[in-house]
């Protein structure tokens, strides 16, 4: 009992911290999340699902600090693809960095104060939806607390994607950033993501795919070091509707990325991916749960972790699959490859499966790099280090063949293939 | 025996591996629900109902412990008291009323001590021969016709609270072993079980173990010397019969070093309308180079289709490889009991150590099983494996829980975990969740899990050879438990096929 | 070229000793094959020599035009010109067979302080060698040696080698689980690379290789040492008398 009262304890110190009270449509979503903040209190990790990740950090109501990051000359992400940028200084939108929001038809939830929006159907309920049956408090802290996020509605097929970059410019910057996506029937959208986004950054994405749309997802976190990050995907599929996203993180002191999935049409395909890459002190957390609640749908979770240095990474997917949801496809794969002594690799892949015609499965494995092939490598003359990164590159690959198009994935890959070479030197 | 059976129809479908001949015709003599339901009308002698500090007493009392083993005893009652019933299991039953409940029934024929199975009441021995456990030395337990020999099994026969007799006494102890009531053994050998007693499940290791530690009655007292196989399969049997009455016993195994010893564990109780309670301790130690093998049938009381009675089965099993070699093997087969929270662990500490777990569970009706292992690996090259096989049918609730953890100390170790699930109509679930944690690299852990239905081809395929469904399904679940049922030593094997078939009764149509 | 001298090895994990005293010397432009019984050394010997993990060297040396091949890393000896074609070649899922080929061209032509190729000379290069030695371009971009029959992993090996280009070849049971057509196929490869500054060390069992690859030695290997040399006649011995007769002369 006395662990609850610190929870909630905690929930109220970091509310007071917070500036709840906004004007608007969304003030209603608002405060009902601060309400079931409230009664559930800040993770502990003595939760259930926070076994494997020590959530202090995140919950604190004080801000954490971190150091600032130079990339040095490394060119930014996504550079060759023709995309709409809209830029975020350490939770703040940036106009001068960024194209014009409106010609992609991008609202700014801080502009957006009328007291009737489209968005008020989803802002907070997909996340509200999501909080049962595993509580999620952090994400409806950000419902509750959001300084700044984009509300964009897809009704076609989109022109090209759109890319929100997140900077990290001051050491103490606490951001808290909500998205609304909603992709209207038949719809088509990619939305790109990266950077570290601030010392500490707790964003939430909720998406809302109409049936037969089609939504894209590419993430990359950044190699910044200190930072630390809680970030929620919550989306909802419509029948024949398809959902996919990836995201690759490098570094950072402390990540959880969460990602809720609702299949709720029949013939729905989600697939979700991570790849991960860390060395030193990082702890990457990715949890993921899969709702199957219609039938036939299809669903993919492939996460892939290369861990070296005491870097500890963490998975727990679940895959529900509900009473009548017949003629599920569920599958799910978590693998790490520990490249020294000192690296943790900690999983639990559940199913909880309630419909008897479905197909589902889950692997997992954990081990150092397969030393035949490394000396194989080696007798054809590949430096150790440079077959190493060719068998991390390799291990890799199937989280990274999860992006479907082309010169993102190899966008992704080329940075992956940049950073493990200069771990080379 | 050949596992294809030729078909003239145009697509030849193959059975599941591992269906033959054998396992069809014991499924077409399964008839009936579940049989051991009767109860035997014996006088019966019961501590007052409801447990405080003089129950524990009493127990002790009536059991002639010294005084050491008392105070274990109220120092885990006391500790109890401050616990709190675990709820993490995916099971969903109403509170358990721990003072509306026996913690102590035995057959008053039984209050002078039988000084040899001959002194027993025949009442007792004759329930025993109706389960198919003869308390006779001539004669063996459950022949298998083909086998060149029949081989010996020496049994201990735990009715309710009392140890009724243990066979082939005088024929183990000339090979140095000791097998007897754990009673008995904290009376005669109070040096080994001192030593040995808590010491793979300390009193405060969970809530069940931590009462069980309070109020155990009775159990089996395993001890192999060093380098001794022990000559014979040794076997308890545990039989329910009071009514409202829990059975609490408690097992403990010591295999020294390079010795070896194969026991088998059969469970069943009568038909009754209320639920009742059985939380049992079974402890192993295991030295250098030394092998044990524990074979479980548990077949207590399900209860009826509704989910009226059965037995809420609460037990902590655990196998501690402390020396270098030494091995474990855990097999299971769970098909009873309305409620079974059960994780046989296996702690591998001794370098090269290595831990086993192959189980089946069978949930159907009204029945909720949160079953599964835990391999700790502690040691250096050590090895575990863990075969799992759930199936879920009627509105049963079905969960595999897992745990494999590579500490980092545990360098150049191997788990490989096979969990599949199989469900039969849809209103039960299966369910997995398995913990795995690796601190080390050089350690090599790998985990794989499948649900599915039962393969409508392959039931097509039995029935067009004349099975009615329940047969066909009874005999592709047998398939898709071949790989456990094999490790069963034969006698079980055979008795645990033809349970999955009346285990699965009525799960069809 | 290759000169062994007095090698002893042991396995690193139970200290069983496989090597016992191997001398041998192999000139620029000769073939060598080493025959011998099963468990006599042969494949140790090949292993050895290309720095597999798992053997101590407990005494003697191994020599390429002079350089110590035993304190190097197997990179180092690829690099110095090195090779062995694998008796089993590693499956290496996720890496394709054309970047394996093109980073080991690379890194070899690096080491040595040579320009890399660029992707369209290898590539050329590439599908000229490939088409000699029938591998077709669904080969080269599927995963390296994953799901190849058997005869494709040893032809991959001999495209290996002629890209490669090494002055020290060593074959180790190229011949084992070939039909006669892929043998034949495998041999014309290796012929083709035959040359002044080349030499080869053809390990194998049965003298059938050796009726499409011509040695200039022959050696006869038991239980971790070479116990006869001689020319071609030495392989046909073999194959008429078995490894018994030669044996029970010798000791």
């Amino acid at each position: 009992m006395a662990v609850l009262q610190a929870k909630l304890d905690a929930a109220e110190a970091r509310l007071a911290a917070l500036d709840v009270a906004h004007a608007g449509w969304s003030a209603a979503a608002r405060k009902d999340a601060a309400t079931r903040l409230r009664a559930m209190g800040l993770p502990v990790k003595r939760d259930e699902y926070w076994r494997y990740t020590d959530p202090t950090s995140l919950t604190v109501a004080a801000p954490v600090t971190a150091a600032l990051f130079d990339a040095g000359d490394e060119a930014p992400l996504f550079n060759g693809i023709d995309r709409v940028r809209l830029v975020f200084v350490d939770g703040v939108f940036d106009p001068t960095q960024s194209d014009d929001p409106t010609t992609a038809g991008v609202e700014l939830l801080s502009a957006s104060t009328a007291d009737i929006h489209w968005a008020q159907g989803l802002y907070g309920v997909l996340e509200a939806r999501g909080q049962t049956p595993v509580a999620r408090p952090l994400a409806a802290l950000n419902t509750a607390a959001a300084t700044e996020g984009v509300l964009i509605r897809v009704t076609g097929k989109a022109d090209k994607p759109i890319n929100l970059i997140y900077l990290h410019k001051s050491e103490h910057s606490d951001a808290i950033l909500h998205h609304v996506v909603k992709l209207e029937e038949g719809a088509e959208l990619t939305l790109l993501e990266n950077g570290p986004g601030a010392a500490r950054f707790n964003k939430v994405l909720e998406v809302d795919v109409a049936d037969g749309a089609r939504f894209h997802h590419i993430r990359a976190q950044g190699r910044d070091h200190e930072r630390r990050a809680a970030t929620h995907i919550f989306a909802r599929l419509g029948a024949k509707s398809l959902f996919k996203s990836f995201t690759l993180t490098a570094n950072g002191v402390l990540t959880r990325n969460e990602a809720v999935l609702e299949l709720t049409g029949d013939d729905a395909v989600a697939h979700v991916a991570g790849a991960a890459v860390g060395d030193g002190n990082f702890h990457h957390d990715d949890t993921v749960f899969v709702t199957h609640a219609a039938e036939r749908c299809e669903s993919r979770q492939v996460f892939k972790k290369v861990l070296k240095n005491g870097a500890v990474g963490v998975f727990q997917g679940k895959i529900l699959v509900k009473p009548g949801a017949q003629k599920t496809d569920g599958y799910q794969i978590s693998q790490s490859l520990l490249l020294d002594e000192d690296s943790q690799f900690l999983a639990k892949p559940e199913l909880e499966i309630y419909a008897d015609d479905v197909k589902c499965s889950h692997g997992s494995t954990s081990g150092a790099i397969d030393e035949t092939a490394l000396y194989y490598l080696r007798s054809r003359g590949v430096p150790l280090r440079q077959a190493q990164s060719l068998l991390v590159l390799a291990f890799l690959a199937e989280a990274i063949s999860e992006i479907e198009d082309e010169a993102i994935a190899e966008d992704i890959r080329a940075r992956l293939e940049g950073w493990l070479a200069r771990h080379d030197r | 025996m050949g596992n294809v059976v030729e078909l003239d129809v145009e697509d030849q479908i193959e059975v599941r591996e591992g269906v033959d001949r054998e396992t069809i015709e014991t499924v077409q003599a399964m008839a009936g629900k579940y049989k051991h339901g009767w109860e035997t009308e014996i006088e019966t002698e019961y501590a007052p109902k409801g447990l405080n500090e003089d129950i524990v007493r009493l127990i002790s009392d009536k059991n002639g412990e010294p005084e050491w083993m008392l105070e274990w005893r109220l120092a885990a009652y006391r500790r109890w008291l401050t616990m709190e019933e675990p709820r993490w299991a995916m099971l969903n039953y109403p509170e358990i009323d721990y003072q509306d409940q026996y913690y102590y029934a035995k057959p008053k024929s039984m209050g002078a001590k039988p000084k040899s199975l001959d002194e027993v009441d025949p009442k007792l021995l004759a329930t025993y021969e109706k389960l198919g456990i003869p308390l006779k030395e001539q004669m063996l337990l459950a022949g298998v016709e083909g086998a060149d020999e029949p081989r010996k099994v020496a049994v201990d026969a735990v009715f309710d609270s009392v140890s009724v007799g243990t066979t082939f006494k005088e024929e183990l102890k000339k090979a140095g072993v000791i097998f007897c009531a754990i009673s008995e053994a904290i009376r005669e050998y109070p040096e080994l079980v001192k030593k040995y007693l808590g010491s793979v499940v300390p009193q405060s290791d969970n809530f069940f173990a931590t009462l069980n530690s309070a109020v155990f009655s009775d159990g089996s007292f395993v001890y192999i010397p060093e380098g001794v196989r022990c000559p014979m399969e040794l076997s308890t049997y545990f039989r329910i019969n009071a009514e409202n009455t829990g059975q609490f016993e408690r097992t403990l195994i010591v295999a020294e070093k390079g010795s070896y010893v194969s026991y088998l564990e059969g469970c069943t109780a009568p038909k009754r309308d209320t639920h009742q309670l059985h939380a049992a301790v079974v402890e192993i130690v295991i030295l250098e180079d030394a092998e044990v093998k524990y074979s479980t049938v548990q077949n207590w009381y399900p209860g009826d289709e509704e989910g009226k009675g059965g037995i809420y089965n609460f037990v902590t099993k655990r196998a501690d490889c402390r020396g270098a070699r030494s091995k474990v093997m855990w097999t299971q087969v769970e098909t009873g009991s309305a409620i079974t929270w059960k994780y046989p662990s296996c702690i591998l500490r001794g370098d090269d150590s290595q831990g086993e777990f192959y189980s089946i569970a069978i949930a159907n009706n009204a029945q909720q099983a949160d079953t599964g292992t835990k391999m700790i690996h502690l040691g250096k090259n050590t090895k575990s494996r863990i075969v799992s096989k759930g199936i879920s049918a009627g509105r049963a609730q079905n969960t595999y829980r897992g745990l494999v953890t590579m500490h980092p100390k545990a360098t150049n170790s191997r788990n490989y975990t096979q969990c599949d699930s199989l469900l039969i109509g849809d209103k039960c679930g299966a369910h997995t969740v398995p913990y795995i944690e690796v601190k080390n690299n050089s350690s090599r852990v790998e985990h794989e899990a499948t649900t599915s239905k039962v393969d409508d081809d392959q039931l097509f395929y039995c029935r067009s050879r004349g099975m009615d469904e329940e047969e066909a399904v009874a005999l592709v679940v047998n398939g898709f438990c071949k790989e456990v049922l094999q490790a069963l030593p034969m006698e079980f094997a055979m008795e645990a096929q033809s349970l999955v078939a009346i285990s699965l009764e009525g799960s069809v149509g | 070229m290759l000169e062994i001298k007095n090698l002893h090895v042991k396995l690193e994990e139970d200290d069983k000793v496989i090597l016992k005293g191997v001398d041998l010397t192999v000139e620029a432009g000769k073939v060598h094959a080493i025959m011998g019984p099963n468990g006599s050394g042969k494949s140790t010997l090949s292993y050895v020599l290309s720095g597999r993990d798992g053997y101590e060297v407990t005494d003697g040396s191994a020599t390429l035009d002079g350089e110590e091949l035993l304190d190097m890393e197997p990179e180092e000896r690829a690099a110095a010109g090195l090779f062995l074609a694998f008796q089993y070649p590693v499956e290496i899922p996720g890496v394709g067979n054309m970047t394996f080929l093109r980073t080991a061209v690379n890194a070899q032509r690096k080491a040595r302080g040579e320009e890399e190729m660029s992707a369209g000379e290898f590539l050329k290069v590439v599908r000229e060698k490939a088409k000699q030695l029938k591998i077709d371009a669904e080969m080269m971009k599927r995963p390296v040696n994953v799901g190849f029959s058997g005869g494709e992993k040893k032809r991959n090996e001999i495209l290996q080698m002629a890209m490669l280009e090494p002055k020290m070849c060593i074959l180790d049971e190229t011949d084992s689980g070939l039909d006669v057509d892929a043998m034949k196929l495998v041999a014309d490869g290796v012929n083709a690379l035959r040359d002044e500054g080349r030499a080869f060390l053809v390990i194998t069992h049965y003298q059938r290789l050796l009726d499409h690859i011509k040695p200039d030695v022959v050696h006869i290997m038991a239980d971790g040492r070479i116990v006869k040399t001689g020319g071609p006649e030495l392989a046909l011995e073999v194959e008429h008398n078995g490894y018994a007769g030669i044996l029970a002369e010798v000791l």
